[in-house]
């Protein structure tokens, strides 16, 4: 990735401030989606997000370019979002009230379609691996591979998790298109 | 509208909240004010826990030394107990006894004060 290229460069001449200005417009969107993908909930991917960039910020002089740097970010985010579902002791939901309410408000759904609330129900109950593939791919356009080494898992196996998340997510759909017909 | 285009829409918004950039760099400025009084204290620390050990080190040095002299010493009157002694007899009938005391008590005065300097390093 060019911008990645820029900011290596920026921390081995060591200005690291410089480097940590780029990096975070740069992976924004990505640490956030990996976040919420994993923690179903808009406050907390943002409470870890903030902390993951904190850590960044902290780490990022010790770069040593052995691993990716998206992989590297990739992997704090998925540790300090892990964590702090160790740390919450109710199950969390994707349908959190902000979330639920936007997708809500967007859902003036054509006459026979179902709501985007619905949809987002549809996308909280898939199994986890699912649902964070799918919150991954759709979430900025990105390619498979990409969203395998956001999830650590091979190519493959998120190729069958996406395939097997729209079967599940057409069909319901369809049921539910059904009965509002 | 397919499901791919129904996802897109739905996911494709997902983004922090507004003023997240702002919140981190606050965050970060903060801890950079912290950071040059913790570079300072665990400077002192490492400073600190490396002399403990250049002291350790040095006072095992100096008690092994000490003791190799000692060994030695021992060994070399053990080795040469029947010639010293009949040194000494002759001497103490050819030598003042006082002048034999006097370079014995300064010999050994000499070593101690060498050891005693070098233990100080």
């Amino acid at each position: 990735m060019p911008a990645d290229d820029a900011i290596i460069a920026l921390i081995q001449a060591g200005r690291v401030g410089e480097a940590f200005e780029r990096l975070m417009p740069a992976y924004r969107r990505r640490v956030f989606g990996l976040a919420y993908s994993l923690l179903r909930d808009r406050g907390a991917a943002e409470d870890v997000a903030q902390e993951v960039f904190v850590k960044l910020w902290q780490v990022l002089p010790r770069y040593d370019g052995r691993a990716q740097l998206s992989t590297w970010i990739y992997a704090i985010t998925r540790n300090t979002s892990i964590s702090a579902m160790r740390k919450r002791r109710r199950p969390l939901s994707l349908s959190d009230p902000l979330v639920f309410e936007e997708a809500e408000s967007r859902g003036a759904s054509p006459s026979a379609e179902p709501s985007d609330g619905a949809l987002w129900r549809e996308v909280d109950a898939l199994p986890d691996k699912q649902r964070q593939a799918v919150t991954l791919y759709y979430q900025e356009e990105r390619t498979v591979e990409e969203v395998a080494a956001m999830m650590g898992l091979p190519v493959n196996t998120v190729k069958t998790h996406l395939h097997r998340a729209r079967a599940s997510l057409a069909a319901a759909l369809a049921a539910a298109g059904r009965e509002v017909a | 509208m397919n499901v791919d285009d129904r996802l897109r829409r739905l996911l494709g918004g997902l983004d922090a909240g507004p003023g997240f950039e702002a919140r981190v760099m606050e965050r970060v400025a903060g801890l950079a004010a912290a950071a040059p009084r913790e570079d300072l204290r665990a400077q002192f620390e490492r400073r600190r826990a490396l002399l403990r050990r250049r002291l350790l080190r040095e006072a095992w040095m100096s008690s092994i030394t000490i003791l190799g002299l000692g060994a030695c010493g021992g060994a070399l009157l053990w080795r040469y107990a029947s010639e010293i002694q009949q040194f000494a007899t002759n001497s103490g009938q050819s030598v003042d006894p006082n002048l034999l005391i006097g370079g014995t008590a300064a010999v050994v005065g000499t070593a101690l004060w060498f050891l005693i300097r070098r233990a100080r390093g």
